[in-house]
């Protein structure tokens, strides 16, 4: 009875320590501190792992793989640096890999398919208005399968979960050239795609 | 401070080029997110920016309780890996310190006595001794070492079982009577 007590109270404090005491404490084998930073970080993994990867199912898939590298490599977490920053780094090159692997499966057939359907339930769009959050997930998710996973995590980490061209350069290990470039690149291919499977949201519409 | 509509759609080119503060950056995005007119009008301009901000349903309570379960079973599984991967270097640790011993006491073992080099003054009988010598490598040699020194069970590897009897010898003694 005193140790379940003892073990609550061991879980309320470490509910309440900054990201880095807890991973330094993981780091020290301390499994609560460990469960702690899971419950905690699991919502931005997975969120950041859907937004590449596309499906909410292998999202949870590589938020497990996320903790288990941040597990097996705490002994590396440099504390002079954001614990966020470096979480990110697993995440995005974990997800970039799920990627990979994933369409490497997929049939190019398969893929024309669902752009063919996008396109039929998307034109007569016109404003954006009409589009539910829902829908333009769905669409980014359609026409962002023509990004590389690098373009895609760089357009993700930018333009969907706030980091700055300097943080997404430490994230992604390059110089803040390479993630402009592959942000211009990644623009210029969602243009295009918009263009495409749904004219009516561009066609048109200058400025009034 | 926030954005006006009029702020945003003059500053689209500055948050493209990336050259706004942080904080003006995420008041664009916020302006971006809230207002449809804007929303509109600059994607006509970049349309990619449809999709700035754009929001996935919540992660659930059940969602983060999966993801949980799923690492603390990995890191268990991690764990009892570590350990027998931890209980078979020893093992192995043991076994090679034994077979590191037994090799430098093989080495240090030259039978007979000093070595002597092939007499340079004879240099066709020292090449045709050498030709008719078989090729270096373990063999079971005869038991031309001590006896008594060794179990009566084990085995002599002699590294040169041609070499003349003055010549150095190398020989591995291998005792089955040990048991690792």
């Amino acid at each position: 009875m005193e140790l379940v007590y003892s073990e609550n109270r061991d879980r309320q404090e470490a509910g309440e320590l900054p990201d880095k005491e807890l991973a330094l404490r993981a780091r020290g084998g301390d499994m609560v501190s460990f469960e702690a930073l899971v419950t905690r970080k699991t919502p931005a993994v997975v969120s950041v792992a859907r937004r590449i990867v596309g499906d909410a199912e292998d999202a949870r898939d590589v938020a497990q793989l996320v903790f288990l590298r941040v597990w097996e490599q705490l002994a590396r977490y440099d504390d002079q640096y954001s614990f966020n920053t470096w979480l990110y780094r697993i995440a995005t090159n974990l997800s970039i890999d799920f990627l990979r692997s994933s369409r490497s499966r997929e049939r190019a057939h398969g893929a024309t398919l669902h752009l063919v359907r996008m396109r039929e339930e998307m034109t007569g769009r016109e404003t954006t208005d009409a589009l539910e959050d829902a829908e333009l997930a769905r669409l980014f998710q359609t026409i962002s399968g023509r990004l590389t996973g690098k373009q895609k995590a760089v357009f993700v980490l930018k333009e969907m979960e706030d980091c700055d061209t300097k943080e997404i350069a430490v994230i992604l290990k390059c110089g803040e050239s390479t993630v402009r470039n592959h942000l211009f690149n990644a623009r210029r291919i969602l243009r295009r795609e918009i263009a495409r499977i749904c004219p009516g949201l561009i066609a048109g519409r200058g400025p009034r | 401070m926030s954005f006006s509509c009029d702020d945003l759609r003059a500053r689209v080119p500055e948050y493209l080029d990336g050259v706004l503060a942080s904080v003006e950056t995420r008041n664009f995005r916020e302006h971006l997110f809230s207002c449809g007119e804007c929303r509109d009008e600059v994607a006509s301009i970049e349309p990619s920016l449809l999709f700035a901000r754009v929001s996935l349903e919540e992660v659930s309570e059940k969602d983060v309780e999966r993801v949980l379960a799923g690492v603390k079973a990995g890191v268990a599984l991690e764990q009892a890996e570590r350990k027998l991967a931890l209980g078979r270097s020893k093992r192995r640790r043991r076994v090679a310190a034994i077979a590191s011993a037994a090799a430098l006491a093989a080495l240090t073992l030259v039978l007979p006595g000093s070595a002597r080099r092939s007499d340079s003054r004879e240099p066709v009988r020292a090449a045709a001794r050498s030709a008719a010598a078989p090729a270096p490598g373990f063999a079971p040699a005869a038991r031309s070492v001590p006896t008594g020194t060794f179990p009566a069970d084990a085995t002599v590897y002699d590294w040169n079982p041609g070499a003349g009897s003055q010549e150095p010898r190398v020989v591995w003694i291998v005792d089955r009577s040990l048991d690792i």
